[in-house]
């Protein structure tokens, strides 16, 4: 098979994989902006039916959204901040060779993967700590995971060649200046990647907050959704005897809750869309290891 | 050597954590002198000099977010000379903050519409955490002691199995039928009067209709949110649930009047043979057991169906085409039956309110909390302050003022309401009534449906309260109870769908006595007599 | 340590031994701060990682042992009564269970069969010759990611309906029959496995597409100089350069193998599907957090986590058999 002929294919395979996998996105757009009644009866399969704003109206209508967005934009800037610095050196001297007792070091690590003590001793420490209420609640527990450090080391592993390590300590190099001139400018791609997947999960991490904040000021984005989320989908199952109502306005704030959950969800995650082709470039492009080589 | 070293250190690190969770067992001794000298027993303020207490508060979806500034709270405080400093707690996490109140050490003096279950109030009540209430209530609580003297099967629900009562419950006014039927039946009146037929009044009749809506409309007959709704209301009529809906599964058998887990009874296969026939032959929407709820909604405000059993179409689904649905009454089955026996007990909710042994002031805080249950409480509760929320009409009547219901923001009456009042979403510690609850279960269609059953409604007597049982029969029942419970619900649908035919019944009955039957219901009939005491 | 390795027989041999012992440890001490000396700065690098680890998983992890105990909130950890084993035995005595486990098993084992179709997706990706058809078709593959559970399940099921679905209208048009996919229990596995690959295939190549940055372009140019073709590069060049990510991505997956999102399969979930349905994180759900039960629910943790390192060890030794590499 020619070059020529494996583009062609291979940009077929692509576009149908795309063409599949773009579906679910044109529905929610489609879905956000459709009367809540052609949706549910599947009336509304692709493009956008009876077009309303209301879900829209309704997010927007929060006060508190914009200051969600604010705390949620502060805590995943300084959250993969501090995911970096406890992940980074880890994972680099992980993988030294020249390192003693690996397999306890790894086990030790990995252990956390497997086995945890619960939410309640957590929630201990945390608050013997001092953080309720805080920032750091959010933004330090679950800062760092097995994960990461192991697929992290495994990246240092393979694109840290040896001997550019142990050339630059015979110059004379401290494994702090490796690390840090070395191995980190190396490193571009999975650096990106660890923070970005530790960004999107602060980003869209809800329960701490839930658990750990009682101020509303520090309520992070999720949450507020949440809220309305929650607000609307209340109306729906057998509470609704609880819930005050005069006729008729029930039945319009449960099409409004059918509408609200796919406006909510491009509300939280067009920043993230937004971003990603920023972040993208670090880890398509690839790094260009010849010219440090050497 | 190092590893057991950091275990070491580990160790000791949690043990200075716990240390400060630990709360010592001690019994309720009554309110101290210190507090009643300070508090006035009858009339307001509750007390004379300036008491704070922190609440627990469970925050329903639909209600304020901050009770700390809403009318109703500040309104009593001005009344009670109490101030309770509230640390509301969202909805999805009231579970796990209950139990890290309870865990860590920091108990509030109360936790309200915090939906404390049964088990964790005979748990917690048993272990001192919650105080007994039994002399309080006779002391300080002269409405909630009123509703259970009358009432004598809501004082059953919430006693705990050492004779305890440890909270307030929500519940309805036993005479508020429309609210203690949940979901009721409707029939599409448009088709009915189209296709000529009278009220069906038997389930023979009411198959007749739905084939006539099949047949002759071409229209879907019956639909619903998922199957139980339907087998619910036809209980009663094969002869199921004689003693009422507080506790499914178990009934009194009408012939040895012995308790009865009626899942296994030929009464119960002729239900099914019904309900099955209905499903086969495409009486019943085909999609009921995966629909999604709004479809439900939808189709139901399109009018789409021939009859259900929710709540008001009018209310929940749409105004329009909602109107066409009146009320069913209770069917009379084969044999004569003739019951709306889905009623429980009028406890909705049994902890809704309960305190706790840090708390210095019980006395005040019980006739804080027993306010909520007379009529001036319930008023200020449901309603908020006359002239700032609601108006008297000069027939007496109540009804909130125009700038509530007419929003000038645009918000709807629940988000205009939630601004000022707090029981919107449930929950709460207090009596549902017909005089100032406004609510889907006053709604005229909603009273019109439940003027139908009422008649046929099974007697308050005869309605076996919820039962609660001690920790080891607890123990038993999350075992094989659960396994037998679930066991009876996929059984049941796959017999309606088909999936499982209905000449496997033997087999069925077979496999439940094999799991535990025997034990299960010895476990219940002690409860029972128990409980009945 | 294989320190004595020798078979020990009689008095003086042992002797001997001991004094070789002796000198050898000796020796290693000295050894050791030699190395240290040289090398702190890297253990220095491990330190905040390994302090954070203690703090915030080690030390809460005395919560564990309340799978062992009757856990009462307002008793604590240490004072809740001690049960030995009861939860244990209440949940594998229970008449579900061999239906869970044997549920968890499969799906999981499903997952894992479609564990190769990012890697392939992302050399695909990877050979896209650099430009907006490229980036396009990597944002929009990530986006579904970020689409909710819920929302998942209200497409899922909307799509199936028996009478309004997509899908089924698209087989009535061919003239079959239309099928009540969601209360199928034999479809239930093939919906949840498939829909949940639709939604994170994007996501799951970034981590490939980082490792195969890091491939070094002078091999693929002196590839090509020999004649290599292209699909020939992939295999011999960029495959076995992201082999150790996938080792370690691999491994580490099975490290969470019981561990499937359960609040999808309870959306999907229903009484005429629970045959294939029914997992062990919706029973835990159900009869340990709806009901407050934190003692089952732990042990049933303990449980999976014991499945998952026996899983997590003979992937690991596997891999090391067939490949070179693998995480320890």
């Amino acid at each position: 098979m020619s070059d020529k002929t494996f583009d062609i294919l291979n940009k077929i395979f692509v576009s149908i994989i795309v063409l599949i996998i773009v579906y679910p996105l044109i529905f929610v757009i489609s879905a956000s902006i459709s009367d809540p009644a052609a949706v549910s009866t599947g009336k509304m399969w692709l493009w956008p039916v009876d077009i309303t704003l209301d879900g829209f109206k309704m997010v927007f209508q929060n006060k508190d959204i914009w200051m969600g967005y604010r705390n949620t934009i502060i805590y995943v800037v300084v959250g993969i901040l501090v995911h970096l610095v406890l992940l980074l050196p880890c994972a680099y001297a992980l993988s030294r060779p020249e390192v003693r007792w690996k397999t306890g070091i790894l086990w030790f690590i990995l252990f956390t993967m497997l086995f945890n003590g619960g939410m309640i001793p957590t929630y201990l420490v945390v608050k013997n700590l001092g953080m309720l209420d805080t920032m750091w609640a959010i933004v330090i527990p679950g800062a760092l995971g097995a994960w990461s450090v192991l697929v992290a080391r495994a990246f240092f592993q393979q694109n840290i060649p040896n001997q550019l390590v142990e050339a630059a300590k015979i110059d004379g190099a401290s494994d702090f200046y490796i690390f840090y001139k070395i191995a980190l400018p190396l490193s571009v791609p999975i650096i990106a990647v660890m923070a970005l997947f530790h960004g999107v999960g602060l980003w869209n991490q809800y329960f701490s907050a839930l658990i750990y904040l009682s101020d509303r000021n520090l309520f992070p984005l999720q949450l507020i959704l949440r809220e309305i989320l929650v607000l609307n989908e209340m109306s729906t199952g057998e509470g609704v005897q609880e819930i005050a109502g005069s006729a008729g306005s029930f039945a319009d704030q449960v099409k409004i809750a059918a509408q609200i959950k796919y406006a909510v969800m491009i509300v939280s995650t067009l920043p993230l869309i937004m971003v990603y082709p920023f972040v993208q470039r670090f880890f398509v492009q690839g790094v260009l290891i010849g010219s440090v080589k050497e | 050597m190092r590893v057991t070293r950091l275990l070491m250190i580990i160790i000791v690190f949690g043990v200075f954590l716990t240390a400060c969770g630990k709360a010592e067992q001690q019994s309720f001794e009554g309110p101290t002198d210190e507090e009643l000298e300070n508090l006035n027993e009858t009339g307001m303020p509750i007390v004379e000099e300036q008491i704070s207490l922190e609440f627990f508060a469970g925050q329903a979806p639909a209600t304020n977010p901050d009770w700390n500034d809403v009318l109703v709270f500040n309104e009593y405080e001005e009344r009670t000379n109490m101030d309770i400093k509230w640390k509301m707690v969202p909805h999805d996490s009231i579970a796990e903050q209950r139990n890290l109140a309870l865990g860590s050490g920091s108990l509030p003096d109360a936790f309200h519409s915090a939906q404390l279950g049964l088990s964790d109030i005979a748990k917690y009540g048993e272990q001192g955490v919650f105080i007994p209430l039994n002399d309080l209530i006779d002391k300080y609580a002269p409405n909630f002691k009123k509703i259970l003297d009358d009432h004598p099967v809501i004082r059953n629900a919430i006693t705990m199995p050492d004779g305890n009562i440890y909270s307030f419950p929500l519940i309805s006014d036993p005479e508020f039928a429309s609210h203690r039927i949940q979901a009721r039946p409707f029939i599409n009146k448009k088709w009915l009067d189209e296709l000529g037929m009278d009220m069906p009044q038997t389930t023979d009749e009411f198959y007749q209709f739905l084939t006539a809506v099949k047949n002759d409309l071409g229209e879907v007959p019956f639909g619903g949110p998922y199957i139980s709704t339907l087998t619910q209301y036809l209980l009663g009529s094969f002869g199921l649930a004689t003693r009422g809906g507080s506790n499914s599964y178990i009934d009194e058998d009408p012939e040895t009047g012995d308790i009865r887990f009626y899942p296994v009874s030929d009464d119960y296969k002729e239900m099914l043979e019904y309900v099955h026939k209905l499903y086969d032959e495409e009486l019943i929407e085909n999609n009921i057991f995966s629909i999604d709820h709004h479809q439900f909604i939808t189709n139901l405000g399109d009018g789409k169906y021939g009859s259900v059993v929710w709540f008001a179409p009018e209310e929940v689904a749409s105004k329009e085409n909602g109107g066409n649905y009146i009320g069913m009454p209770t069917l009379e089955g084969p044999h004569g039956d003739k019951l709306l026996t889905k009623i429980g007990d009028p406890v909705q909710s049994p902890g809704a309110f309960v305190i706790t042994n840090e708390n210095e002031n019980p006395a005040s805080t019980v006739r804080w909390i027993d306010y909520f249950y007379g009529e001036e409480g319930m008023e200020l509760f449901f309603m908020g302050v006359e002239g700032e929320t609601f108006e008297k009409a000069d027939d007496g009547s109540i009804q909130f003022m125009d700038h509530i219901t007419q929003s000038e923001d645009g918000l709807t009456f629940e988000e205009e309401i939630a601004k000022y009042l707090t029981f919107p979403g449930g929950g709460f510690p207090s009596m549902v009534n017909e005089k100032f609850f406004q609510g889907v279960a006053n709604a005229p269609q909603s009273l019109e449906a439940s003027d139908k059953l009422e008649p046929d409604m099974i007697d308050d007597d005869k309605i076996w309260p919820t039962l609660t049982y001690t920790k080891e029969e607890i123990n038993q029942l999350q075992g094989f109870g659960t396994d037998i419970e679930k066991y009876v619900g996929e059984m049941t649908d796959k017999f309606i769908s088909g999936a499982e035919p209905l000449s496997k019944w033997d087999a069925y009955v077979a496999e439940i006595e094999n799991m535990g039957l025997e034990d299960y219901l010895e476990i219940k009939e002690a409860a029972l007599e128990r409980q009945l005491k | 340590m294989p320190l004595c390795t020798g078979t020990v027989q009689g008095g003086e041999v042992m002797a001997t031994k001991n004094a070789a012992d002796h000198a050898l440890t000796t020796s290693r001490r000295q050894n050791f701060k030699k190395h240290f000396g040289a090398n702190w700065q890297v253990y220095a690098l491990l330190m905040p990682a390994i302090t954070y680890f203690i703090i915030f998983n080690y030390i809460p992890m005395y919560g564990v042992q309340i799978a062992f105990k009757d856990y009462i909130a307002n008793l604590g950890f240490w004072g809740s009564p001690f049960v030995g084993f009861e939860h244990f035995e209440r949940f594998f005595d229970s008449y579900y269970f061999w239906r869970l486990l044997k549920n968890t098993l499969i799906l999981s084992l499903y997952e894992l069969l479609l564990f190769p179709l990012p890697i392939i997706f992302a050399l695909a990706l990877h050979e896209l010759s650099y430009g907006k058809f490229k980036r396009w078709s990597q944002t929009l593959t990530y986006a579904p990611h970020f689409i909710s559970v819920v929302v998942v399940v209200g497409m899922i099921v909307a799509f199936l309906d028996p009478i309004t679905g997509l899908v089924n209208h698209i087989i009535e048009f061919f003239g079959g029959t239309s099928q009540n996919f969601l209360t199928d229990p034999n479809w239930f596995r093939h919906i949840f496995v498939w829909s949940g690959q639709w939604q994170s295939l994007g996501w799951g190549t970034i981590i490939y597409l980082a490792a195969l940055a890091g491939v070094n372009p002078e091999l693929l140019e002196a590839a090509k100089v020999d004649g290599a073709s292209r699909l020939q590069r992939i295999m011999h060049i960029n495959i076995p350069a992201i082999m150790p990510t996938i080792v370690v991505l691999f491994i580490l997956n099975m490290g969470n193998f019981m561990a499937i999102g359960f609040q999808k399969v309870l959306l999907l979930q229903n009484n005429l599907n629970s045959e294939t349905s029914d997992i062990i994180a919706t029973f835990v759900y159900e009869t340990g957090i709806l009901e407050g039960q934190y003692s089952f629910s732990t042990a049933v943790g303990l449980f999976e986590s014991a499945i998952n390192i026996i899983v997590l060890v003979s992937a690991n030794y596997l891999a090391r058999k067939v490949s070179d590499n693998s995480l320890w």
